[in-house]
């Protein structure tokens, strides 16, 4: 019988991630399926902001160091969260185009479900095309879950 | 998340009266003042003097974007200063600034911050945004003119 083995979750490094990620150990819990856990340091908006002159090299490279820190720091929590849950958890730290890299890596890991956190709102054709959340969603070659309603994935995740 | 969800019209100011790059960034810090989101107005001040040190962002066109990442502020801040007579801001292109955008962050919002420093770069080359900035008649405006360019720039 075909079976959910593999769930890629994408995480962006902020407090609304961590909702994204119990959701997704929830999931991987529920469906006994491994987590692959992604985070991506987004060095094109780096490379953008020295390209117009907004960063000096020096500052692009603290920051880059300090959104890889920051990055695992995220998937140190994320793991640890999944292990308490007995949830196998590989973490990934990558670096690049958020959506592409997304993209891939759940390909590579043939992730057999892609999980997101909320997409923001659209105000114009423009966020359809340019907001990375919109891409993944639209660029996955697998299934994908948007999580929303924070209070009922705590829920969730707390009585697992 | 876009820069109109976070500047308000009353972090604009619409003819800054400071003459020096120094006393801009203070004028426009200022309006921080008693802000919940800054709790160290000094402190904030003087990361971005210290980031000004590394270079200037004055970015050419008229345009300079003052930022830091810095434990004074505690979510992302940012305010709008625009000065008539142009401002010495040791721009890139060597011209005089007239729309200064001052932008802070905590240590921690790294992703949202760095998303909308590169928006806002972005929607600064457009020339048809710089000139809604510039023609604007009052803070309104100039929040309007970023909604309306932030549908349109790409």
């Amino acid at each position: 019988m075909a079976k959910i083995n593999t769930i890629a979750v994408s995480i962006a490094g902020a407090e609304a991630s961590m909702v994204t990620a119990r959701y997704a150990i929830c999931l991987a819990k529920l469906l006994n399926a491994q987590l692959v856990v992604i985070y991506v340091v987004d060095t094109k908006a780096l490379g953008d902001l020295l390209k117009s002159k907004v960063f000096v090299r020096l500052e692009a490279i603290d920051y880059e160091r300090d959104l890889e820190e920051h990055g695992h720091r995220y998937l140190r929590r994320i793991e640890k969260m999944a292990e308490e849950k007995g949830v196998k958890a590989v973490s990934i730290l990558s670096k690049g185009v958020v959506h592409d890299e997304v993209v891939n890596i759940s390909k590579e890991k043939n992730a057999d479900l892609l999980v997101i956190g909320e997409l923001k709102e659209i105000s114009s054709r423009r966020d359809i095309f340019y907001d990375e959340g919109e891409r993944i969603f639209r660029e996955a070659y697998c299934p994908v879950v948007v999580v929303k309603n924070k209070e009922m994935v705590n829920q969730l995740y707390k009585e697992l | 998340m876009k820069v109109s969800d976070y500047l308000t019209q009353e972090h604009c100011i619409m003819n800054l009266k400071s003459k020096t790059k120094e006393e801009a960034i203070k004028e426009i810090a200022s309006l921080f003042s008693g802000s919940a989101e800054v709790t160290d107005l000094g402190g904030f001040i003087e990361d971005i003097f210290e980031r000004e040190n590394l270079g200037s962002t004055g970015i050419g066109q008229g345009v300079a974007i003052p930022h830091s990442r810095t434990k004074a502020v505690k979510n992302f801040v940012i305010a709008f200063g625009r000065s008539l007579e142009g401002i010495d801001f040791s721009a890139l292109d060597g011209e005089k600034v007239n729309l200064i955008f001052l932008m802070g962050t905590s240590e921690e919002d790294l992703n949202l911050y760095l998303r909308l420093l590169a928006e806002l770069s972005k929607l600064l080359m457009n020339s048809e945004f710089r000139k809604a900035l510039t023609q604007a008649q009052s803070a309104k405006d100039v929040v309007e003119a970023i909604r309306r360019f932030e549908g349109y720039n790409k």
